[in-house]
């Protein structure tokens, strides 16, 4: 009998390393990633935990979508390269937060939206209020309109008033 | 040109600033972002020589402002003869398109998942006319043309469901909710009728307990003074046939409920097997479930509880309030005081009410869920171990459920009480002043308690009332749900004049085909094969790689997106459906069986089948042994999913039932996966003779299994990259070879152990 081994013991994720890898932004504001003599050009990073880990755990990608490795945290890397990486995360991860709902119209089972979020105002159409209204905890709401775009409240306490209670009747 | 949108006069001028009139541009269309991540519109155009972009300067990006007017705009140009490709990368929630050339790529522009179509058909239109190739007609089809209402132009909040709720007429909705009555009218009359009687009824027992009994039997000066007898005996009269049209009421309205869930359920069901794979794929089953049952019963309301009562109701309250105004004008104005404190009372607090409902209507649902889960799943819980976490999660639920139903609890326990508070009220203003005017002489006591009695009976109705909006979007919703269910049109709808196939050949041709499963995401592309008449095609390729969705083409579960496919020479668009489905055969890779007996199962597609007849098919499927050997033969009954059977012995089933079915072109999708190599040699020996001169498609991951097909077609991320016979493909050296010496290798290293 052999020894208890963890499945490390058996298989490996290759994780990038500061020292041995180099992220750089094209020209055409692409990511570039210097590995192993290679170069790697448009490099997708995607977040392999969104929710629980968000920014540790990513998952560099080439322009086919096979991994070059993954990134454990991005702490250990220096200022520039994570401003770089979490540019890229950004344009991937498109989740604007509203700041402040205007009005929500209802009609047949359809909710149309007017929103105030940090990327400008927007308006919005969700259906089936619950499928489309997600509490994550007690604080955060995630809300998916028709489309599949994403809308993020981090935190519910942090509205003003009026948009409390116009989103309240959603989170039964 | 083509555009889809209103072009803002600022776009257009700058444009002709630059010297580019809108005529000669191919397209013109905006996006929803800047580069920046910004909401903000940008616009792009291509003409015979360059791409423009119109987009907002980097200033008033970064303040999140829109681009209206004033705001200044950033003018680039891009040459096509530089451009190599543009490409649309799909993200979360948005996307870009990347344009490349000779030199750089760089991200042309992004946009919000709501414009990914029109930006995916820019880049494609864009590659067309950078390689100098033709537009066509096609190419500038709408993409929201099926995406948006054609009224008025807005989108579809849901794209499975074409309904503009905009545009949707509620009165056709409700009319057509009206034609459902023809078929109950006699119950709705006579429900009606016992209703109306009731409501009578109930409006003159107070009248004849109040102003004819105290002012006419027991008052001196009364016409029947001192008949109290008879009095005592009319009243009970009335009472008993008051209780009678109520029970005639409950059992017919209870049978016409029964009668409408029924049918209703029944519709909805022949209607959802009508429609295609891709409907059930796209919607979660609950979802589906829900329509069934829930929708069938909210309508079954509108008949049940909804009209007659409204009716009723309606009539009650303007009988009540007339009476009461014909006795004693003065006093029912003083009563109808309170009622409009207690219409707002209910206002305020009923939809916390409701609101609470919900919350526990949503809480039982979750409990649900972990129980159809865990029990679904017993034997995973089992074979981990995980009893314990399993009923900590189904504790964790099982709290929510019940700090809900305390919420309910606490609230109603103040509320009703209030409520009847509220109403009382009435009643405390009618003694005092009523009981003030009884003392003048001016009112006689009769008519006070008459007034005391109708009051009681005006608040239900008016509570009825304060939630009838509610009541009718319930309904009316749940009605739409249904006949757009009803009426919808399945995705691989039959020709108008299908081609009638009574007796197929088995050529099978792949022509050009493309495919995805959702847009911008091909699975398929460009796909070119050609199945001779009798031709055993083998299937290979990595997990992933698109064989089981080209099978789904060819039996039609799904139309193709680009190209075409005919058998016999017959676009299967064309063709008959049911003449399709009768002569095509298919061992699904995940087989699938019914709650039933295993006869049953093997006799699916075809239920008048001999007893001859299934055991000859299941004896080709090397199953005859195995279910003779079963303490109840052909007669087992296999629960759900077959769990009670191993996963080779449901895989022969399902293979025996496609024998049955005697296809004259048979899909084996992994179908022997599961079996031993031995049984799977009997197998197929079976089918050989069988399917000698019929066509064959078979995907197998076993390579082994193919070795005896016409040809190989080898997958690779949705193309064909290799043809050819086992000995040709071994000769290339190629994908398939590649293929075969892993598999050995992996059969040595078995070996090696054993
Ligand atoms: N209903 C669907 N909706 C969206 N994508 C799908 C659907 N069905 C399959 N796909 C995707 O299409 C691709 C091809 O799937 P397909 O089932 O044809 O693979 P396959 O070659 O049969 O693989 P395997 O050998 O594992 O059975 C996969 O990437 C899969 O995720
Ligand atoms: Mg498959």
């Amino acid at each position: 009998m052999s020894e208890q081994k963890g499945l490390e013991a058996y298989a490996e994720i290759r994780f990038l390393a500061p020292e041995e890898c180099r992220f750089e932004e094209s020209p055409g504001g692409l990511l570039v990633l210097h590995v192993d003599g290679e170069r790697y050009e448009s490099v997708a990073v995607h977040r392999a935990f969104p929710f629980t880990y968000g920014d540790d755990y990513l998952s560099v990608r080439d322009k086919e979508g096979n991994e070059i490795g993954m990134i454990k945290t991005l702490k250990v890397f220096d200022e520039q390269t994570q401003t770089l990486i979490r540019k890229e995360l950004e344009r991937r991860y498109f989740v604007p937060t509203i700041t402040r709902i205007d009005r929500i119209k209802e009609e047949f089972g359809y909710g149309y939206w007017e929103v105030q979020t940090d990327r400008g105002p927007r308006r919005l159409t969700i259906r089936g209020v619950h499928e489309s209204v997600i509490p994550i905890g007690e604080e955060r709401v995630l809300i998916i309109d028709v489309d599949g775009n994403r809308y993020e409240i981090p935190r519910l306490s942090d509205l003003d008033p009026k948009s409390y209670k116009l989103i309240d009747q959603y989170l039964v | 040109m083509h555009t889809t949108e209103p072009i803002p006069a600022q776009v257009e001028s700058l444009l002709n600033a630059h010297g580019v009139q809108l005529p000669s541009l191919h397209l013109l269309l905006a996006t929803d972002m800047t580069l920046t991540g910004h909401y903000s519109e940008s616009w792009l155009g291509v003409d015979d020589k360059y791409v423009y972009m119109i987009s907002p300067s980097p200033s008033y990006e970064q303040n999140g402002r829109s681009a209206g007017p004033g705001a200044s705009l950033r003018f680039e140009t891009y040459p096509l003869a530089d451009i190599e490709e543009v490409r649309s990368v799909n993200m979360m929630g948005n996307g870009m398109l990347v344009l490349r050339t000779k030199q750089t790529e760089f991200v042309l522009c992004r946009y919000s998942n709501t414009r990914a179509k029109q930006l995916g058909q820019f880049a494609k239109i864009v590659n067309k006319l950078a390689k100098g190739e033709a537009l066509e007609a096609e190419d500038f089809e709408d993409p929201r043309a099926e995406v948006a209402c054609p009224k008025c132009g807005q989108l579809y909040p849901d794209q499975n469901r074409k309904v503009c709720p905009k545009c949707v007429d509620r009165r056709s909705v409700f009319l057509r909710v009206l034609s459902f009555v023809p078929r109950y009218k006699t119950q709705i009359a006579l429900i009606l009728f016992f209703m109306l009687a009731g409501v009578a009824l109930n409006a003159l027992n107070p009248y004849i307990q109040g102003v004819i009994l105290f002012d006419e039997v027991l008052a001196e000066d009364g016409k029947y003074h001192g008949r109290l007898v008879e009095m005592v005996f009319v009243i009970a009269g009335l009472q008993l046939v008051s209780l009678l049209t109520s029970i005639m009421h409950a059992r017919i309205n209870a049978q016409m409920t029964a009668e409408v869930v029924r049918d209703l359920k029944v519709e909805v069901y022949a209607a959802m097997q009508r429609l295609s794979l891709g409907f059930f794929t796209k919607r979660q089953t609950g979802s589906l479930m829900t329509r069934v049952n829930d929708d069938a019963m909210n309508l079954q309301y509108f008949f049940h509880d909804g009209l007659p009562f409204f009716i009723v109701n309606c009539l009650q309250i303007i009988a009540i309030v007339t009476v009461m105004l014909r006795l004693n004008w003065q006093l029912a104005l003083v009563l109808l005081v309170p009622a409009p404190a207690i219409v707002w009372f209910v206002a305020k607090v009923y939809p916390k009410l409701w609101k609470i409902f919900t919350r526990r209507h949503m809480k039982n649902r979750a409990l649900n869920a972990v129980l159809n889960d865990t029990l679904t799943g017993f034997r995973v819980v089992k074979a981990f171990g995980r009893e314990d976490a399993e009923i900590d999660r189904f504790e964790v639920r099982n709290l929510d459920v019940y700090d809900v139903s305390l919420a309910e609890g606490r609230m109603k326990a103040i509320l009703f009480p209030t409520m009847s508070m509220l109403m009382s009220l009435g009643g405390f203003v009618v003694w005092a002043l009523g009981g003030a005017q009884v003392l003048t002489g001016a009112l006689t006591f009769g008519t006070l308690m008459t007034f005391i009695n109708y009051l009681g009976m005006l608040y239900g109705p008016l509570e009825f009332m304060t939630h009838i909006v509610d009541w009718w979007t319930h309904c009316m919703n749940a009605a739409q749900r249904i006949f757009e269910l009803l009426d919808a049109q399945s995705d691989v709808p039959e020709a108008a004049n299908p081609v009638r196939l009574p007796a197929i050949r088995g050529e099978v041709e792949i022509d050009n085909v493309t495919f995805e499963y959702e847009p911008n995401k091909p699975v398929l592309r460009d796909i070119n094969l050609h199945i001779k008449p009798g031709e055993m095609i083998g299937l290979v390729g990595h997990s992933g790689a698109g064989k089981s969705t080209i099978t789904n083409l060819i039996s039609r579960l799904y139309d193709v997106t680009e190209g075409a496919i005919r058998i016999d020479g017959v676009d299967v668009r064309d063709a008959s459906v049911a003449d399709l489905r009768r002569q095509i055969g298919m061992v699904l890779q995940e087989p699938y069986l019914f709650q039933g007996s295993i006869a049953e199962n093997i006799a699916y597609a075809k239920p008048d089948a001999t007893p001859e007849e299934i055991i000859l098919a299941a004896m080709m499927a090397n199953a005859h042994y195995f279910i003779v050997n079963l303490p109840d033969g052909y007669d087992t009954v296999i629960g759900r999913r077959g769990h009670n059977l191993s996963g080779g012995e449901r895989q022969r089933i399902s293979i025996a039932r496609a024998l049955l079915h005697n296809p004259r072109i048979l899909i084996l999708d992994e179908a022997t996966a599961s079996v031993d190599t031995e049984t799977e040699r009997n197998i197929q020996e079976a089918l050989e003779r069988l399917f000698e001169g019929r066509t064959t498609i078979a995907i197998a991951h076993r390579l082994s299994t193919l070795r005896d097909a016409d040809r190989l077609v080898v997958i690779e991320k949705g193309q064909i990259v290799e043809v050819g016979t086992h000995a040709e493909l071994v000769k290339k050296r190629g994908v398939y070879y590649n293929l075969l010496q892993k598999q050995r290798e992996a059969l040595k290293i078995g070996v090696k152990i054993a």
